[in-house]
């Protein structure tokens, strides 16, 4: 621990250059990639091609790396910060996604509206969840969470007269608009997963570095003894949960405009297994970690992706090493990428 | 903060190295014509992907061996979607944004093809599936196509096909894969039996992944049908079938195009004799040239082609011909690809349709294809024949 | 009448399957307290390897069922050595972590091996047992296969055999040691390591005969493991997870359930009915149906 509390407003010591360097990447990421993707057409004009990835396909990708960190931020809230095991995150990415989804399909509400409508769902079904949980711990806690997951996975694939598609599908799902001007390329849903991500950051952060914070890492060290030092475990339990799930749900809600159709396969169960591998992967309780994690393994699949395609019965090899990279990061490194060794 | 420095950095090298295109030739003497086929080549649906591979390959090697498009090579690269929306948008996205592709046949799940279809709509590149078969697939996109029927003509077509020739079965029971391609199927069925009047007795879903359907099919057999609809994909038809006759059920059992499949007969072994099913495209009825891709296909990889094989040789072949017919080495690829779509849309009446092995293709306004009829094959002593009696116009 | 008892039928064999699952992830929960991801996997192997060693081998039937459970036996136990034994005391969640890696790595093994298309027993190979039109008539109209009755029986007979195992021989007891408290059971002279080798013996061989019998009743597939795996793993739940009767008993509860839930309540909720179950049981009582109630484990 350094000497000073870090509150997470001091600012002044940010601002070094590398940080700053690193701010104007992220802020004109976009630029470059269209930059890349403009030397590639005007190349192609005198019919030179160059090996490079376009811009588009590689914005996409980032984009989908950005939102995979919310989301293990959001997790990372419960099973970092609490120590709950949470094997079914995925339910309220679920939930955000189709209430989204379906207001701005089917009711034709504005995405502005639609989105924190979302977050709201989710934050009552985390709430829900939570209730008769809190008393869980552990592999109950773990083996609940996955069952509501399934639950949920299953009622989008069978309800149709309520999702309006069979599997779970909704379609045209409008994109965001402003006064007449439509955000739907890929540079405006990176900006726009940007915001959402520093946003998210920030709160966790601040939470994380607050009361609050400190009273879930308690609760994660020792329940008891946090309860004995007048901690009330199931209030800051159940603000731990709805606050995660309000972000998985934050993060449903983007998809679905990003998507534009999304069915039920988008909230599998492997998904939460995904996102609770980047969380474990960069190390849990901490956002940086969860934030490499995420950078990691949602761009690791696309990564494997032109090494493994050519003989198709070695397609597969793409999540065989998959697995084989989780089992050896556990192995040599088991607190995850960025924990320091005590 | 040097943290998220390194993450940037590997994000961005992870993304430049992933987005390297498979093939690395040097410098091709002759000049490539790139098309992608986005097919599910892993997952749950690769045994049809392995079937499209196959019938794209064929199709790619007989157009080289005649001297390829104009002179110019036709190369296909395939592109695995894993028969998930997720990875089908990047696919898509990953395709529709490299220049040298032309075109793309795909996505096989209709749930892929609605992935791809705003990215290649944006990006404006002809997306034309060989087997998205839900209604919805090429509304709203100019740039969608499909060269096969789509769900509710298959689901009204087997319920006027049971009503009007097959008029001893009085009860029908549906049992259906709860997917977008089992359920939207058996939307447009049970939508039609009731407009004509079928006497429906039971309606009882299954999950693709499961192997066993004892419960499902027990509470089927307590209602009694004559006839039993299975709408889904051959692996579980083939185990319904043979599971339904083992506990008893002496129904007949009818498909769609999905069980239109080699891999059912061995899987449904003898049980599979007497199934009728519905297909877009049958070898046993079909012209000389569908003989002639079968015995083609065979030679080339040593087994029998399927209906999905043959509509990717078709589909390849509409690409090509469209690309014979506007390619312009001088044109941009905007350009050259926008030239593929308005000929996909001019094949918009039967004079003007293309001649393939599967039959006449042509569009209709949205791209879906209109024309194609649906065969009736049934199972007679383990192989797959025309069906004695044919229903070919609905109206 | 007939609908009936033939549903219980099929929920009976497809709770002796379940049961037969269960137990292998119980078993390891109880000494571990690790859930084993890739246990259903294993299963899946088990199927696959029986039918590589019949119709590539050709090797008979009888003499590929014990082999196969060896050989996932073997797998089991090296599983357990190369992914799980380097991570003892590590945190808990590295641990599942790499049994959901190694569940991963070996689903895509199978698929690059055998493809993902369904597989089948050749019938021809089968002994008459297996034949599905060979069945008893009951009255009403019913039909009992004799492959039912023999999956019921080789359930039954397993499970007695592992109780018996458990509660009577030397291994058992060091077994009950382990799950009890690894660190004083190590200090009396019992191998942990071993005795966790041979549980991961046990519960893989167990499911390797579990995936033969789905395997001859219905088809190999390379994702056979999880949906089986996860009803398994909802049985185990049920039976209080480290208890193995409980897990038997759980088998049975979860497959007669998922039966008559999908042929009387709806069936596109089939897969549902197990998880349904499993929440009420941990909400109302967590120590599952047969566990002791010891309260919350951590």
């Amino acid at each position: 621990m350094e000497g000073q509390r870090d509150t997470g407003l001091n600012m002044k010591n940010k601002l070094t250059p590398k940080n700053i360097i690193l701010g104007l990447f992220v802020c004109f990421l976009p630029l470059l990639m269209y930059g890349i993707d403009a030397i590639s057409l005007f190349l192609s004009r005198s019919d030179i091609y160059l090996d490079l990835p376009s811009g588009d396909y590689m914005l996409r990708i980032i984009v989908r790396a950005y939102l995979y960190m919310l989301l293990a931020i959001g997790l990372n809230i419960v099973c970092g910060f609490t120590g709950q095991l949470d094997l079914g995150y995925v339910g309220f990415y679920l939930i955000g996604g189709y209430t989204a989804g379906l207001l701005m399909a089917r009711l034709g509400v504005t995405y502005w509206i639609a989105l924190p409508l979302a977050v709201v769902n989710g934050a009552l079904w985390g709430l829900l969840r939570g209730a008769p949980t809190l008393r869980l711990t552990g592999d109950y806690f773990a083996i609940v969470t996955f069952g509501f997951a399934e639950l949920l996975f299953r009622i989008v694939k069978n309800e149709e007269w309520l999702i309006g598609g069979p599997n779970g599908l909704v379609r045209d799902i409008p994109p965001p608009a402003i006064f007449g001007m439509i955000f739907n390329q890929n540079w405006h849903n990176y900006y726009h997963v940007l915001i959402l991500l520093i946003l998210v950051v920030f709160v966790t952060y601040r939470l994380q570095h607050s009361r609050v914070g400190r009273a879930w890492v308690a609760i994660r060290e020792d329940e008891q003894a946090a309860e004995s030092m007048g901690i009330n475990v199931s209030r800051y339990k159940a603000l731990a949960f709805t606050v995660s799930a309000a972000i998985g749900a934050l993060g449903g809600g983007f998809i679905a405009q990003f998507q534009v159709n999304i069915s039920a396969p988008f909230f599998e169960f492997w998904e939460s297994i995904f996102i609770l591998c980047m969380v474990v992967l960069g190390g849990m309780g901490s956002i940086r970690g969860s934030m490499i994690g995420a950078a990691i393994l949602g761009s690791l699949g696309e990564v494997l992706r032109p090494g493994f395609i050519i003989p198709y019965q070695f397609g597969n090899a793409r999540y065989l090493i998959f697995g084989i990279i989780l089992i050896l990061l556990m192995r040599f490194r088991p607190g995850g990428l960025t924990l320091r060794k005590a | 903060m040097r943290n998220c420095i390194i993450i940037l950095l590997i994000v961005g090298l992870v993304s430049v190295w992933g987005c390297q295109p498979a093939s690395k030739d040097k410098q091709e003497p002759q000049r490539e014509l790139k098309v992608a086929v986005a097919a599910p080549f892993t997952g749950n649906a690769a045994a049809f992907g392995e079937m499209i591979k196959r019938g794209a390959e064929l199709r790619e090697k007989e157009i080289n061996e005649a001297g390829g498009i104009n002179g110019m090579k036709l190369t296909l690269i395939f592109e695995d979607d894993a028969g998930k929306d997720a990875e089908a948008s990047l696919v898509a996205e990953r395709i529709a944004n490299n220049l040298q592709i032309l075109a793309v046949v795909g996505h096989f799940n209709s749930s892929c093809s609605l992935a791809g279809k705003p990215i290649y709509k944006r990006a404006g590149i002809v997306e034309l599936s060989p087997g998205s078969t839900n209604v919805t697939v090429c509304q709203g996109s100019d740039w969608t196509f499909r060269n096969l029927y789509r769900d509710d003509f298959q689901g009204q077509f087997i319920a006027r096909y049971i009503d009007e020739i097959l008029t001893d079965l009085q009860s029908v029971a549906v049992f259906f894969d709860n997917d977008d391609y089992g359920r939207g199927l058996r939307n447009a069925f049970v939508e039609e039996s009731q407009k004509i009047g079928l006497n429906l007795v039971a309606d009882e879903a299954y999950e693709r992944d499961s192997t066993n359907f004892k419960a499902q099919l027990t509470s089927i057999k307590a209602k009694n049908p004559d006839a039993i609809f299975i709408s889904g994909l051959y692996g579980q038809a083939g185990l319904i079938v043979k599971q339904g006759r083992e506990a008893g059920i002496a129904a007949q059992f009818f498909g769609a195009d999905g069980v239109d499949s080699p891999d059912f007969l061995t899987i449904a072994g003898p049980a599979a004799e007497g199934t009728y099913l519905t297909t877009p495209f049958t070898f046993g009825a079909a012209g000389e040239d569908a003989q002639q891709m079968a015995s083609n296909f065979e030679a080339l990889h040593g087994v029998a082609p399927d209906t999905w094989a043959a509509l990717t040789y078709d589909a390849v072949g509409m690409i090509a011909e469209a690309l014979e017919k506007t390619y312009n080495s001088e044109a941009s690829v905007a350009d050259n690809r926008k030239a593929i779509r308005d000929h996909l849309a001019s094949l918009d009446t039967p004079e003007e349709g293309y001649m393939g092995v599967t039959g006449l293709t042509y569009f209709d306004i949205n791209g879906d294809t209109v024309n194609k009829p649906a065969y009736v094959k049934i199972v007679k002593n383990g192989q797959f024949v025309a069906a004695d009696q044919q229903l070919l116009d609905l109206n | 009448m007939a609908q009936f008892l033939e549903q219980i039928i099929n929920g009976l064999v497809l709770g002796g399957i379940y049961a037969l699952i269960a137990v292998g992830y119980t078993m390891v929960y109880g000494i571990i307290q690790l859930i084993n991801f890739a246990h259903g996997e294993i299963f899946m192997f088990g199927a696959y390897i029986a039918l590589m060693l019949i119709t590539v081998f050709g090797i008979p039937f009888w003499i590929a069922l014990p082999l196969s459970m060896v050989l996932c036996a073997i797998l089991g136990m090296l599983i357990d050595l190369i992914a799980y034994r380097p991570l003892r005391n590590a945190p808990r969640l590295s641990a599942l972590i790499t049994a959901i890696g190694v569940s991963l790595a070996l689903q895509n093994l199978a698929r690059m091996i055998w493809s993902a298309r369904d597989r089948q027993f050749p019938p021809e190979i089968l002994p008459t047992v297996f034949q599905g039109q060979n069945a008893f008539l009951l009255p009403g109209g019913a039909t009992l296969p004799y492959r039912d009755v023999f999956v019921i029986l080789l359930a039954l007979v397993l499970m007695i055999a592992l109780n018996r195992l458990i509660h009577l021989t030397k291994i058992g007891k060091a077994m009950r040691a382990c799950a009890q408290n690894p660190v004083a059971a190590n200090l009396m002279g019992i191998k942990t390591n071993q005795v966790i080798a041979i549980t991961f013996a046990i519960g893989s061989a167990l499911g390797a005969i579990a995936g033969i019998m789905v395997g001859v009743s219905e088809s190999v597939t390379p994702t056979m493991g999880y949906y089986k795996g996860v009803a398994a793993f909802a049985a185990a739940v049920l039976g209080g997870i480290g208890n193995v009767t409980g897990a038997m008993l759980g088998g049975i509860i979860i497959g007669v359930a998922e039966v008559f839930g999908a042929g009387y309540i709806s069936s596109g909720y089939r897969l549902a009915i197990a998880y349904i179950i499993m929440i009420a049981v941990i909400i109302i009582r967590p120590s599952g149906l047969f566990g002791r109630s010891t309260g919350h484990r951590a």
